[in-house]
């Protein structure tokens, strides 16, 4: 491999057939004591009009008649190697002077002197010094090597999975959740699709190594509050987010819960008495009403039900708790979430629970742009670190964008999609669309913290565990 | 008496002070009054334009006005076009160094059959090489000077070879030439086209000679009538040719190959009638030129890549070393980008 030109932070290297890299390559370019990172981001061939002549033309002889060939210099096989030659464009990432890594792009290599080979992600990590204490592998680079992040790049940090359907999200994010919980961590994942319980369990049916630190909650069965232990705050948030009760009917309400509640009589049954007996207006107690009925028909309240401080104190060495909510109506997925998050707050503000990852897929359907951001702007503080899963990126709002601190990006074809995430992403926008565009399927492309701002594209690992949320399907095959 | 001038000494300089005008002016009689009222084609660079619909229906006082024309015979024959191309690749100080190619398109009953690709071939010109050409020695040092004669000097050779070749092996075929059957200063006295023409008579083959311009304007005024028949025939041009041109092989015709085709020059050894008819039997002719003869071009023209090929095998292969060059012209005169 040979440097042709360069432009801005940009390299176009000249490879002949026996070179080879891929997109995502990271190639060292050693010029005497300096030497520069840079990643292939694009493929092309070496055209020039001439030679797309000399091929149209060969072609067109060729297809008039058989050739028979006298070369005595053997030029023809030069010649093949010409038209074969291709073009790899690769960013600068960095320099690496003395063995250290440098942000000093400024030098150029020499185009003689150079020479250029591709650096094993060992390598790379060495340089940039990345290293940990929990390694979370998922998958292996376009090498072979084995890569893995570190649960600690995940830790306190707002992460995005996304990609076009079926391109491997959710796979990946079961490794994260996997790994995570083996680490001892705490792990939320509202599941749209009921997959997550699979992590219970390996593909060949037996219990996986998770299996007694998944608990797999179903709402209005495995998932039920006692109003006591939601507390007002949680029912508030609850009534004014996911059921729009205006301020007027929440007043009205909250004086209800305190009477009950100073009896000692605070139950959902007992809300709906007084709600009919009530000496209020009838609007409002038509706003009651509707609201109690909505209540009580999720059957997510109960005289007695779930305590997640009991969840994770038996949970020792971490545990997964999986909301199913694959099969409830809007809003009772809006319920479910929002007396989840309060809940979880609540419990983090005072203590009693150690931080946990949230894992929240196609968060769009369930919770509001704007209240998202202001999870993400204040749950990192209380200790609730926010994995999204999305295939529609124009769903996260850019100022979410603007806090993600790692990105996995799968296939996207899509170009509203490319633009969107290409704008928003914290790589670059050519590596953004041209590796994107062309990743294959369970290929995804990191970005962000976890790989120490430099991209790298990984083959995601086959999951042990049983893998569930394929699509019902009428025709069998 | 001439004006005595001192330049240094005389800002006011005219060109007419220093009869200049007038002396360019009567270096050649410019005869521009000739010019009114005449039909002309402009020049294109060095491409020989020529009017589509002919020079019109003046004939020349030398030719015959018969118009023959032109029947396929549809009976199986091997047609064989033979072209070549050379080009300059190197200098060092004693010699250059050329690449050719060489391209042989074949066809029969109207198809094409196969085509041979020969090289690209190097070859060194120097002293020792041209001496070992049996050159005549005035000729010899031209080659050497001249990068225009040493590129026909390969040409030649390399073609007559070809043609000498398969005019020796085929039989009852249609040797096709790109070009005149005219013996040339550069060829070489055993495959010269006298000898390919006489081993085409001895093993029954027909050789052809077409030219796709020539420089005789007489013959284009000669061919005016073909222009106006509308199937392939063909005019006798012989007294014409041997009245101007010397070595000719064969007898001289200007064709048209094609209803509305261009006119050529066709140069035939063997009957003449028999094998126009037999060549549009066999080789399928497009826009008025025979393909194998098309195809043989094609084959034989050097891409820049296969240019670029040569150069590098030639530094990898005979450890010669690249001095940095400058295009002299350039250097001395600049460019002016338009």
């Amino acid at each position: 491999m040979k440097i042709l030109s360069k432009s801005r932070n940009e390299l176009l290297l000249l490879a002949m057939k026996d070179d080879t890299a891929s997109k995502g390559d990271y190639l060292l370019i050693e010029d005497r004591s300096r030497n520069m990172i840079v990643q292939v981001y694009d493929e092309e061939y070496l055209s020039s009009q001439a030679l797309v002549e000399d091929i149209v033309k060969e072609e067109v002889v060729n297809a008039s008649s058989v050739e028979n060939l006298h070369d005595p210099l053997n030029i023809g096989s030069l010649s093949r190697l010409v038209r074969d030659a291709r073009i790899f464009r690769a960013k600068i990432r960095a320099s690496v002077k003395d063995g250290e890594l440098s942000s000093d792009i400024t030098w150029l290599p020499s185009r003689v002197e150079s020479k250029i080979r591709r650096l094993a992600m060992k390598e790379l990590d060495s340089f940039v010094g990345r290293r940990g204490i929990f390694p979370i592998p998922l998958g292996r680079t376009g090498d072979g090597e084995e890569f893995e992040i570190y649960a600690e790049d995940m830790d306190g940090k707002l992460t995005i999975i996304t990609g076009k359907k079926e391109s491997g999200k959710s796979h990946l994010s079961k490794i994260l959740v996997k790994t995570l919980v083996q680490h001892g961590a705490f792990v939320v994942v509202f599941d749209l699709n009921n997959e997550y319980s699979g992590l219970g369990w390996n593909s060949d049916g037996t219990p996986s190594s998770l299996h007694r630190h998944v608990k797999v909650l179903e709402p209005g069965k495995t998932l039920m509050f006692s109003l006591d232990y939601c507390g007002k705050g949680a029912i508030s948030g609850m009534l004014k987010n996911a059921l729009d009760m205006p301020a007027a009917s929440l007043r009205e309400f909250f004086r209800i819960w305190d009477w009950l509640e100073n009896k000692k009589s605070l139950s959902i049954d007992a809300i709906g008495n007084a709600v009919n007996t009530w000496n209020i207006n009838e609007l409002v107690r038509d706003a009651l009403v509707s609201r109690y009925h909505v209540m009580q028909s999720s059957r997510l309240f109960a005289d007695s039900g779930l305590q997640f401080e009991d969840v994770i104190s038996a949970g020792s060495g971490g545990a997964a708790l999986v909301i199913n909510m694959g099969e409830l109506s809007p809003t009772v997925r809006r319920m479910v979430v929002e007396l989840v998050l309060s809940k979880v707050v609540d419990l983090l503000e005072r203590q009693v629970i150690p931080p946990i990852f949230l894992f929240a897929e196609e968060a769009h359907l369930y919770i509001r742009d704007t209240y998202w951001e202001d999870i993400i702007t204040r749950m990192r503080h209380f200790g609730i670190y926010t994995t999204f899963i999305t295939n529609q990126p124009d769903a996260i709002s850019d100022a979410i964008y603007r806090q993600v601190d790692n990105i996995f990006l799968f296939n996207f074809t899509n170009d509203g999609d490319l633009d969107k995430i290409s704008k928003v992403s914290l790589a670059d926008n050519d590596t953004v669309r041209s590796i994107v565009r062309t990743l294959p399927q369970r290929h995804c492309l990191a970005i962000g913290k976890a790989v120490y701002d430099l991209p790298v594209v990984i083959r995601v690992a086959t999951a042990e565990v049983l893998m569930l949320g394929e699509t019902k399907k009428f025709f069998k095959k | 008496m001439a004006t005595q001038l001192n330049p240094l000494f005389n800002a006011s300089l005219s060109l007419g002070d220093l009869g200049i005008v007038e002396s360019v002016s009567k270096c050649i009689e410019p005869k521009l009054d000739e010019l009114r009222g005449k039909r002309i084609v402009f020049s294109c660079d060095d491409k020989k334009m020529i009017p589509i619909d002919g020079w019109g229906m003046r004939s020349s006082p030398h030719s015959t006005t018969t118009v023959t024309t032109i029947r396929p015979i549809k009976e199986n024959a091997l047609v064989a076009a033979i072209d070549s191309s050379s080009v300059k690749l190197a200098e060092t100080e004693e010699g250059s160094l050329y690449g050719t190619k060489c391209g042989i398109a074949t066809a029969c009953a109207g198809r094409a059959l196969m085509h041979f690709r020969i090289g690209p071939v190097l070859f060194y010109l120097s002293e020792s090489s041209i001496h070992d050409s049996e050159l005549e020695e005035r000729l010899a040092r031209l080659v050497l000077l001249d990068d225009d004669f040493a590129n026909r000097l390969i040409r030649v050779r390399t073609e007559r070879a070809v043609q000498k070749e398969l005019a020796s092996h085929f039989t009852n075929s249609i040797i096709l030439v790109d070009g005149s059957l005219k013996a040339s200063v550069f060829e070489d006295r055993e495959r010269g086209i006298g000898k390919i023409a006489e081993s085409c008579v001895l093993r029954k083959n027909m050789l052809i000679g077409i030219s796709k311009g020539t420089n005789l304007k007489v013959l284009n005024r000669a061919a005016a009538p073909l222009t106006k028949v509308p199937v392939p025939a063909y005019i006798e041009v012989d007294l014409i040719i041997r009245s101007l041109i010397r070595n000719t092989v064969g007898s001289n015709s200007m064709v048209k190959l094609e209803k509305s085709s261009t006119v050529l020059r066709a140069d035939i050894v063997g009957d003449r009638s028999k094998s126009l008819g037999m060549l549009l039997g066999n080789d399928p002719v497009a826009a008025g030129y025979p393909e194998t003869l098309r195809l043989a071009h094609h084959i034989s023209t050097f891409t820049s890549t296969e240019i670029t090929c040569l150069r590098s095998h030639v530094l990898n292969s005979y450890g010669v070393t690249e001095l940095a060059a400058d295009d002299i012209r350039r250097t001395l005169l600049g460019s002016i980008s338009v």
